[in-house]
C-alpha cells in the first residue's frame, strides 16, 4: 500500500475541523470552527480551494443537501472525511507524536 | 428581513465559480453568513472581502501555499511558472541597467514616434467625419478642363433637380461677415442651402434650422450662429433666438444656435441662407459665373459614389448641349466628403506613416540585435539550465517573457513620448490642416501603441528564442566558456544589414525633402518678399457702392503712405502666393477665337498705381498704371510676361487688345500698356499662370489686400496701420495682418513638416545604425582578443588588425547600403507629390546619403577596431 501523501498544515486543520463537526460540516461551519478552535481567520478563498484540493486527493467526500431560504435555496455541501483521509490524518498524527517524543522537557510550558 | 447581497461581488462570483452545484454551495455559504450576521455594514464588507478572495483564487486557479506535493492542476502550474519567468526576467534586467535602458529608449522612441504619427493619421484620415453616417456624405463640384471648379448657381439647381442619387443635396459657399460691434469683428461664415444641416445630420441645440422659405431672395434675413459666437457675444443667453445680429453685410434675425463643436471644414460662426444673395442683378443667375459654390450630398442607401459620378456625367453632358456657351468645358465631380476635406494633407501623412513604419522596424531590428548579442553572452547560462533539466520549450518561453516584458515597458514609455511628440507635431503642422482639432491620443492610438509593442516583442523576441531552441545545449556548455558560436554572429550581421538599409531609406527621404526645401527657398517669386506687410479688408453691404469704395481707397492710400515705417503702399485684389481670386477666360482682338474648350484663361487682378513699385516687380516694357487711368478713361491693362509670350509670341504685346469673358460677351476691349515680370501666384511650387492687371478705378472689388513695403520689421507697423484704417472708417476691420514671409512660409509648411519629421527620424536611424555597427565590431573584437593576440605575437602589424575589423564592419554596411538604395528607389515614391525640383530617384541625393552613411559606418567601425590594433599580445594570451 502506498503511504499516504504528507498533509499540509492547513489541510490537516481542515480535516480535523470536519471530523469535529461531524454531519454539520459544510463551508461556513468549517470556517467558523477553524476560527473558534484554531484561531485561524482563513480567507474563504483559501478554504474552498483547500477543500477542492482535499477532494482531488481523495481525502474528503461530500454530499449535497438542499438549502433553506437563508441560502436563497442554494444547496449546501456537507463534507465528510474519507477512509483515505482518515489514514492520512492518523499518519500525520503518528509523525507528530514521534517527533514530540523526548521533547517534553524542552517544550514544557512554563507553569 | 432577507438581505440583498452586494451586487458586484455576487456578479463576480457567478462569473468565476464553476457553474452548477459546487459554485452554488459556495455562494450559499456566503449568503447564509450575511443573513446570520444581520446584514450589517460590517457583514456586507466581510461578504465583499470574502467574495473577492474567492473570486481571485478561482480566477487565477491558484491554490493556497502548501507544503504538500504540487497537484495535477495544469492551469496553476502554468501560472506559477509564468510568475517565475516574469520575476526572473525583471531580475535579469535589473542586473544590466544599461542594456535595459538602451532597449527601452529605442523602443520608446520607435513606438512613441509611430503612435504620434498614427494618432494624426487616424484623427485626420481614418476616423469618420463627426456627422451621422458620414460614409454616405459626398462632395460635389463642377470641373472645367479637368480642374475642380465651383458650381454656377443655375448648373447647381439643374443638377439638384435631375439627380436621383441623393437623399439630400445642399450647396454652400464660404464667406465672411463683419459683425458690427465695438470694435467691429470679422468672422468667417457660410452661405448655405436651407437643407444643409439636415444633409449633414446636424440639429441646432437651440431654435430651429432653416426652411425653404428662408432660402429665397427677398426673404427676411435669418442666421444660425455657432456655439462660440453665442457664448462670446450673447453670453450664452438661452433667449437668443429672435434677437438681432448686425453685420456690415446684412442684419440677421437669429433663428438658432448650432451645437458645440460643430464644424464644417473650418471654424465658422455665422450661417445664412444662400438664397438671400441670389437676386436678379447679383450675377448669380449667369451660368458663366462660378462664385465658389459647392455642394454636399447624402447618398441614398444603395447608391455609390461611382453611381453618382456616372449620373453627374450624364446631367452635365445634357447641360453642355443645352448651354454650349457657358458649359462646353464643364463636367461634374463626386468624391467622398472625407476625401475632399483631407486631400491637402493626405500625401504628407501617407509619407510620414511610411517613414515611421521604417523607424519602428529599425527599432525592432536594433533591439533584436541587442538581444541576440545578449543571448550569445548568456549561452553558458542557458546551457547550464538545459543540463539541469530545463526543457527547450521552457527556455524559449522564458526568453519570450523577457522580450514581452521589454516591449510592454517600451510601449508604456512610447505612450509618453507620443504624447509629447504629438504636441510638437501639431505645433509644426501647416495652417488650415483639416480636422487637426480632432487629433488626440485616444483609445485607438493607445491600442495602436499596445499593438505595436506586442508586435515588436514578438518580432525581436523571436530571434534569440529561435536561437536558443536550436542546437544541442551540452556541446554549447562545453565551448560557451571559450568562444561563442558563429551563429549569433551571423544573425547579428544580417540584422545589421537590415538596420543600415532602413537607415538609408530614411536618410534618402530626408535628403530629398532637404533638396526640395532648398529648391523652394531658391525659387524667385518675382517680387521682394522681405519687409513686406500684407493685410485684408472688405467693404461689404449695399451701402458701399463702387464710387464710395473708390473714394475710400483714395483716402486710405495716402494715409498709409504717410505712416512712419512704411515706404510705399498699394492695394490689390489678389496676393501673390495666396492665389488668384478671379480666374476668367479671355479673347484677344488680333487672333482667331479658338473653340470654347480651348479659350485661354488668365488670373485677373485689379490694383492701385504703385503696386508693382511696392512689390518690386520688374516692369519689362511699357508703363505702370498712374493717375491718368480713371474709371472714365480708356480701358487699359498690364499683362505678365507669361501671357505676352503665350498670346503674342515674337510680337510686341504693348498696344494689343484683350477682352475678359466669353467671346460673345459685351465687355470692353482693354489695351495692353505694359508688361511685367512673372510672379508666383498660386503657391511657391506651382507654375506661373497668365495674369492680367487692371486699374482698380476701372474694376473695383469689395475685398482688397494691402501691401506695404516697410523700412522696419513689418509687424511693427501693423498696429499703426490698423489704427489708420479705423480712424477713417470705424466699421472696417483689418484681417489677416501678416508679413509676406509668413504667407510664403505657410505655403511650404507641408514640405517643412515632412522635412523636420524625416530629419529627426533619419538622425535617430543613423545613430541607431552606427551604435549597432559599433556594437557588432566591438563584440567581435572582444571575442577574438585571443586570436588578435596570436596574430600580433606572430608579427602582424597593428594596421593590419585595424584593417581587418574596419573591413569586416564596412562590408556589412556596404551590403546594407546597397539593399537600402534598392529599397529607397521604390519607397521614396510615396514622397513624389511633396517633392519640388528633384526626382524621387535623384542619383545625386541617393549617392550623397549613401556616402554619408558609409562614412558614419566607417567611423563607427574604426573606434572599436583601433582598440583591437592596440591589444597587448602578451596580456591577451595570458587572459586565456
Amino acid at each position: 500500500m502506498a503511504s499516504p501523501a504528507p498533509l499540509g498544515e492547513l489541510e490537516h486543520l481542515v480535516l480535523l475541523a470536519i471530523l469535529r463537526l461531524g454531519p454539520e460540516a459544510y463551508g461556513l461551519s468549517i470556517a467558523r470552527e477553524l476560527e473558534r478552535e484554531a484561531g485561524r481567520a482563513l480567507s474563504r478563498g483559501a478554504l474552498y480551494t483547500t477543500l477542492d484540493r482535499l477532494e482531488i486527493k481523495g481525502l474528503v467526500r461530500w454530499k449535497s443537501e438542499p438549502g433553506g431560504s437563508e441560502r436563497r435555496g442554494l444547496p449546501r455541501r456537507v463534507y465528510a472525511v474519507s477512509a483515505h483521509g482518515l489514514s492520512s490524518v492518523r499518519a500525520s498524527q503518528r509523525i507528530l507524536n514521534r517527533m514530540w517524543r523526548g521533547l517534553e522537557g524542552v517544550l514544557k510550558e512554563p507553569s | 428581513m432577507r438581505a440583498t447581497p452586494p451586487r458586484l461581488s455576487t456578479w463576480l462570483l457567478r462569473r468565476v465559480l464553476p457553474p452548477g452545484e459546487s459554485g452554488g454551495a459556495i455562494l450559499g455559504d456566503l449568503l447564509e453568513e450575511l443573513d446570520a450576521s444581520g446584514n450589517t455594514a460590517a457583514a456586507r464588507r466581510r461578504f465583499v472581502r470574502q467574495a473577492w478572495s474567492i473570486g481571485i483564487r478561482y480566477a487565477l486557479g491558484r491554490t493556497p501555499p502548501t507544503r504538500a506535493l504540487p497537484t495535477q492542476h495544469g492551469e496553476a502550474m502554468r501560472l506559477d511558472a509564468f510568475t517565475q519567468d516574469l520575476r526572473f526576467a525583471v531580475r535579469g534586467l535589473r542586473k544590466r541597467p544599461s542594456f535595459a535602458a538602451i532597449v527601452l529608449a529605442t523602443l520608446g522612441l520607435g513606438i512613441g514616434a509611430s503612435t504620434a504619427i498614427f494618432s494624426i493619421v487616424n484623427g485626420i484620415l481614418l476616423r469618420p467625419l463627426p456627422y451621422a453616417h458620414a460614409d454616405r456624405l459626398v462632395y460635389v463640384s463642377e470641373t472645367t478642363r479637368g480642374e475642380r471648379a465651383s458650381f454656377a448657381y443655375l448648373n447647381y439647381v439643374d443638377y439638384r433637380d435631375r439627380s436621383r442619387s441623393f437623399d439630400g443635396l445642399a450647396c454652400h459657399q464660404a464667406t465672411s461677415f463683419t459683425v458690427v460691434e465695438d470694435p467691429p469683428r470679422p468672422v468667417d461664415g457660410r452661405l448655405v442651402c436651407w437643407n444643409f444641416f439636415s444633409v449633414l445630420g446636424v440639429q441646432p441645440q437651440l431654435g430651429r434650422s432653416f426652411t425653404a422659405a428662408d432660402d429665397q431672395a427677398g426673404a427676411p434675413p435669418v442666421a444660425l450662429v455657432s456655439d462660440r459666437l453665442w457664448k462670446q457675444q450673447f453670453g450664452g443667453d438661452p433667449s437668443v433666438v429672435g434677437r438681432t445680429l448686425r453685420t456690415n453685410e446684412l442684419t440677421f434675425t437669429i433663428v438658432g444656435v448650432l451645437p458645440e463643436g460643430f464644424r464644417f471644414s473650418r471654424v465658422e460662426d455665422v450661417f445664412a441662407p444662400v438664397g438671400l444673395t441670389v437676386t436678379a442683378d447679383s450675377g448669380w443667375l449667369d451660368r458663366g459665373n462660378h462664385f465658389g459654390l459647392y455642394a454636399i450630398g447624402r447618398l441614398k442607401t444603395g447608391a455609390t459614389v461611382g453611381y453618382a459620378q456616372t449620373e453627374a456625367d450624364h446631367i452635365f453632358a445634357d447641360l453642355k448641349r443645352a448651354y454650349p456657351n457657358t458649359n462646353s468645358t464643364n463636367s461634374g465631380r463626386v468624391v467622398r466628403l472625407q476625401d475632399r476635406i483631407v486631400e491637402m494633407i493626405r500625401d504628407t501623412l501617407v509619407a510620414l506613416m511610411a517613414a515611421v513604419g521604417f523607424l519602428l522596424l529599425l527599432a525592432c531590428v536594433n533591439v533584436a540585435n541587442l538581444l541576440v548579442a545578449r543571448g550569445a553572452a548568456r549561452q553558458h547560462e542557458l546551457a547550464v539550465r538545459t543540463a539541469l533539466g530545463g526543457t527547450r520549450g521552457r527556455l524559449v518561453r522564458q526568453l519570450l517573457v523577457e522580450s514581452t516584458l521589454l516591449s510592454t515597458a517600451g510601449g508604456a514609455l512610447g505612450v509618453f513620448v507620443a504624447f509629447w511628440l504629438l504636441e510638437l507635431l501639431i505645433a509644426l503642422a501647416p495652417p488650415d490642416v483639416p480636422r487637426l482639432h480632432e487629433v488626440s491620443l485616444d483609445r485607438v492610438s493607445l491600442l495602436f501603441a499596445f499593438g505595436a509593442a506586442t508586435l515588436c516583442g514578438l518580432v525581436f523576441g523571436a530571434f534569440p528564442a529561435f536561437q536558443a531552441s536550436g542546437g544541442g545545449r551540452l556541446h554549447l556548455l562545453a565551448r560557451a566558456s571559450r568562444t561563442s558560436s558563429v551563429m549569433p554572429h551571423r544573425t547579428r550581421r544580417a540584422l545589421m544589414t537590415v538596420e543600415v538599409a532602413l537607415a538609408l531609406i530614411l536618410l534618402a527621404g530626408c535628403g530629398l525633402m532637404a533638396r526640395t526645401m532648398a529648391g523652394l527657398h531658391a525659387v524667385n517669386p518675382g517680387f521682394r518678399s522681405d519687409h513686406l506687410l500684407t493685410a485684408r479688408f472688405a467693404l461689404g453691404g449695399d451701402q458701399w457702392t463702387a464710387e464710395k469704395r473708390l473714394a475710400f481707397f483714395d483716402v486710405v492710400l495716402p494715409k498709409m503712405n504717410a505712416l512712419a515705417g512704411i515706404r510705399r503702399a498699394a492695394l490689390t485684389y489678389s496676393l501673390p502666393i495666396e492665389g488668384s481670386q478671379w480666374g476668367s477666360v479671355f479673347t484677344v482682338s488680333d487672333k482667331p477665337v479658338p473653340p470654347r474648350a480651348q479659350l485661354p484663361v488668365a488670373a485677373f487682378c485689379p490694383i492701385t498705381p504703385r503696386y508693382f513699385e511696392t512689390m518690386e516687380i520688374r516692369t519689362l516694357r511699357g508703363r505702370a498704371f498712374d493717375s491718368r487711368d480713371l474709371e472714365s478713361s480708356a480701358k487699359v491693362i498690364i499683362v505678365n510676361d507669361a501671357l505676352a509670350r503665350r498670346m503674342w509670341p515674337g510680337e510686341e504685346a504693348v498696344g494689343k487688345r484683350l477682352k475678359q469673358g466669353w467671346p460673345e460677351g459685351d465687355g470692353p476691349w482693354r489695351e495692353v500698356v505694359g508688361i511685367v515680370d512673372d510672379v508666383k501666384l498660386e503657391g511657391v511650387d506651382q507654375d506661373v499662370p497668365m495674369q492680367v492687371f487692371l486699374p482698380i478705378t476701372q474694376e473695383t472689388p469689395r475685398s482688397v489686400a494691402i501691401v506695404a513695403r516697410t523700412s522696419v520689421d513689418p509687424m511693427n507697423v501693423a498696429r499703426d496701420l490698423e489704427a489708420a484704417l479705423q480712424s477713417i472708417n470705424h466699421d472696417v476691420p483689418l484681417t489677416k495682418v501678416q508679413p509676406m514671409t509668413a504667407l510664403m512660409s505657410d505655403a511650404i509648411a507641408r514640405q517643412r513638416l515632412s522635412l523636420v519629421v524625416l530629419a529627426v527620424f533619419a538622425i535617430v536611424a543613423v545613430l541607431v545604425a552606427a551604435v549597432g555597427l559599433y556594437g557588432v565590431v566591438a563584440h567581435s573584437v572582444t571575442e577574438r582578443t585571443r586570436e588578435i593576440g596570436v596574430r600580433l605575437a606572430l608579427g602582424a602589424e597593428g594596421r593590419q588588425v585595424l584593417g581587418l575589423f574596419v573591413r569586416q564592419g564596412l562590408v556589412t554596411a556596404a551590403v546594407g547600403t546597397i539593399v537600402g538604395l534598392a529599397g529607397a528607389a521604390t519607397m521614396t515614391r510615396v514622397l513624389e507629390k511633396l517633392l519640388f525640383g528633384v526626382k524621387p530617384s535623384d542619383p545625386a541625393t541617393l549617392g550623397g546619403v549613401a556616402l554619408l552613411l558609409l562614412v558614419v559606418a566607417g567611423v563607427a567601425c574604426y573606434i572599436p577596431a583601433r582598440r583591437a590594433a592596440r591589444i597587448d599580445p602578451l596580456a591577451a594570451l595570458r587572459a586565456e
